[in-house]
């Protein structure tokens, strides 16, 4: 009796041609679906790499550009230019001051270097969305 | 027999499985209602600790401004730096200790020795070998990829312009936070706000780099522009240094005012910190001290400028008005002499400036009344803080009837009339010239043109004081001043194309004891150019100059040059065409 009993049930879990297919399917769902995390965190791995590597760079840029302001800033310093008037162009100062008067306009003032100014912010308004437009051709009592 | 078996071994096993049902079900319960607990009522508690323990925090900061001079040439600004560390325990082996410093010293320049000397010498987990490389040695120490060897960012302030305006400017800490001059009275404004940067944490404190990130930026402090022009500064700075050592002077300071503004464009104070060396955090804290603002000095003949106009102002006298100078004038027990202790019988009110007579000024000072006098220097901006902004800024110290009842004097109108007995900084004093030379009006000195922060500028308007003495008696005064000028040498006063004014002071100093150092002096001139329209007001005042101490011979030289270089710079005309030649 108890050997009839296992054999009726080991005959209802033998699996036909179309439920091999199901579970086939249900088996890779699952498998995708445990993949999908992985991929999403593979990506993310990923992207999030990317970043930290632009931000590195940028911030490398920033240094590069601040060497290359500091170096502008001792260029132009009076020392230097001093050094090289006296050194290079092998100028003396002028023992006396001619003035000569010219027909022309005076030099306009120095300007405050731009690495120094407000830096320029691109116009917040872009146009009008499709969806401004659309709300705009509705008549508002 | 065998049901009652049956039953009473059903009986067993159902009691059994209730059982355990029964505990499974408490264990459940009891893990719902903690579940509960934790998740629910303490929910708030726990969400915190768990971000506490997860979610890391850096503060970040942005670069400091820098301060400019007028034109927008740096006088300060910030360079990122970095500091390399070493972990001690890597280099507990010597051959790894040797190889890697090696390297390390080839980039960084300090000694590997030095450097492996730095890192067996402490106890403590990390230590810094280098401080304050540039981007490139940065590069290339990561570049070498050693463990144990790491990079902390930093900044620097950087003087393009070297020691220029040193006390003015102001020292910044390694901490980033401003301690004297400019850098302390404007560090609100150029050190920005800080942002901050929360991301998640693994279980060992890693960055998670799936994990959330927020960022709040930094923000980088504002540029200032001041009202300094660096190269009439270096021409201040030149000539004052110069001076000093030429007469071995104790000390000096130079200031240059554009009188219709009150803008600075120059204040040099010798001695001075030298900010370019690394250490000048270790200087003597008096070299940081802006001289020309903290430390009053008793301004001496200059000081006759301001009795004459308040004179010529209350319709008392006029330049030629004329009085008699026996050489003696009695205050109550005390009697006024000349500094030659001479007596030079009729004299006009402009010979009184011409000859730096005392008894003169005396006698102007006496006709004025007490009165009237403390409150024309009252109104010059005396005895009181100019409100520059600066800190420390010293007020003086007048003494009249008003402010000091019982310990005043008669004969304080009098030696005050001169400028003894009487204490004023010397930016008051060239403050006080160039409210002369800008028809009466007392100007605010300005030091800061505008703030550029980063998205908006704020510029500073000039202010106006007051209105000390009318226009005409401006004007006045400056042709005497230029009458002044026109009987000193020109070994000492010589500016070719412009007329100029000016007068001269050689005041004694005083001791703590409140007297005076016998055969000790200061030295100074006051002048204005051009005498027309005058574009600069400049004080230069010299301190315990050895041998000839007077005022003409040691500070006028010192206008003289800043005129003849500061004129044509400043794109102000010459006045005597036979120096101008037409170009068609």
């Amino acid at each position: 009796m108890a050997t009839q009993h296992r054999r009726e049930t080991a005959a209802g879990i033998i699996p036909n041609g179309s439920l091999a297919v199901a579970l086939a399917l249900a088996a890779m769902i699952v498998g995708a679906a445990a993949l999908l995390p992985l991929v999403q965190s593979s990506g993310s791995t990923a992207t999030s790499g990317q970043i930290g590597r632009l931000q590195q760079e940028r911030e490398d840029w920033r240094a590069r550009l601040q060497e290359q302001e500091v170096l502008v800033a001792q260029l132009s310093s009076l020392a230097h230019i001093e050094n090289e008037a006296r050194t290079r162009l092998k100028m003396v100062e002028p023992e006396t001051v001619r003035y000569i008067r010219v027909p022309a306009a005076a030099p306009v003032p120095n300007q405050i270097p731009s690495r120094y100014l407000p830096q320029p912010t691109a116009p917040s308004d872009a146009g009008k969305s499709l969806w401004d437009e659309i709300l705009d051709g509705i008549p508002v009592p | 027999m065998a049901k009652k078996l049956r039953n009473k071994r059903w009986n067993t096993v159902t009691w059994r499985v209730w059982a355990v049902v029964g505990v499974i079900a408490f264990g459940a319960v009891v893990v719902t209602l903690r579940l509960v607990q934790l998740q629910i009522i303490e929910h708030q508690k726990y969400s915190e600790q768990a971000r506490n323990t997860h979610i890391a925090r850096e503060t970040i900061s942005d670069r400091r401004g820098a301060l400019l001079d007028r034109n927008g040439y740096p006088l300060a600004a910030s360079q990122d730096t970095y500091d390399l560390m070493v972990e001690r325990g890597r280099w507990l082996n010597p051959d790894i200790a040797r190889a890697q410093s090696t390297e390390l010293s080839r980039i960084t320049g300090v000694p590997a020795r030095e450097m492996i000397e730095t890192v067996t010498d402490v106890d403590v987990y990390e230590v810094p070998v280098a401080r304050g490389l540039v981007y490139d040695q940065a590069e290339a120490v990561r570049g070498l990829g050693y463990p144990g060897v790491r990079l902390i960012e930093g900044s620097r302030r950087v003087y393009p312009e070297g020691n220029l305006a040193a006390t003015l400017l102001g020292f910044v800490g390694q901490d980033g936070v401003g301690l004297t001059g400019l850098e302390s009275d404007l560090d609100s404004v150029l050190v920005g706000s800080s942002g901050l940067i929360t991301y998640e944490t693994d279980g060992l404190g890693e960055l998670l780099s799936i994990g959330d990130r927020t960022e709040t930026p930094a923000q980088a402090g504002s540029n200032v522009v001041l009202t300094i022009d660096r190269y009439i500064q270096s021409i201040a700075e030149r000539e004052l240094q110069k001076t000093i050592e030429a007469h071995k002077a104790s000390g000096g300071s130079v200031i240059v005012v554009r009188p219709e503004t009150g803008e600075i464009l120059a204040i040099a104070v010798r001695p001075s910190v030298d900010m370019t060396k690394g250490d000048a955090a270790n200087s003597n804290p008096d070299l940081f001290r802006n001289r020309a603002v903290t430390d009053g000095y008793e301004p001496g003949s200059v000081f006759k400028l301001f009795t004459a106009a308040a004179a010529l102002d209350l319709g008392l006298v006029d330049p030629s008005t004329s009085w008699y100078d026996s050489g003696a004038l009695s205050f109550g027990e005390w009697t006024i002499r000349n500094w030659d202790l001479s007596s030079n019988g009729t004299q006009s009110v402009s010979q009184i400036l011409i000859k730096s007579l005392n008894t003169g000024a005396a006698w102007l000072a006496d006709l004025c009344g007490p009165d009237n006098f403390y409150s024309y220097i009252a109104n010059f901006g005396f005895g009181a803080v100019t409100n520059s902004g600066l800190g420390g800024e010293a007020p003086g110290q007048v003494r009249s009837p008003t402010t000091d009842p019982t310990g005043w004097a008669t004969v304080d109108l009098a030696t005050n009339s001169f400028g003894q007995g009487i204490r004023a900084t010397p930016l008051q004093v060239a403050m006080g010239v160039a409210a002369i030379a800008n028809d009466g009006m007392l100007m605010k000195p300005q030091f800061v043109r505008q703030i550029v922060a980063a998205n908006a500028t704020e510029s500073i308007q000039s202010e106006q004081v007051r209105q000390v003495i009318k226009s005409d008696t401006a004007r006045t005064m400056l042709d005497m001043m230029g009458a002044v000028t026109d009987t000193i040498s020109s070994q000492y006063i010589d500016v070719p194309g412009y007329r100029v004014g000016g007068k001269t002071g050689t005041a004694n100093v005083t001791d703590d004891n409140g007297g005076y150092i016998p055969d000790t002096y200061i030295a100074s001139f006051a002048g204005v150019a051009p005498l027309d329209d005058p574009e600069i007001a400049v004080l230069v005042k010299i301190d315990k100059p050895k041998g000839v101490p007077w005022g003409s011979a040691v500070a006028a030289p010192v206008f003289s040059a800043i005129a003849n270089k500061a004129l044509p710079y400043l794109g102000v005309a010459p006045t005597e065409a036979a120096l101008v030649q037409d170009v068609q």
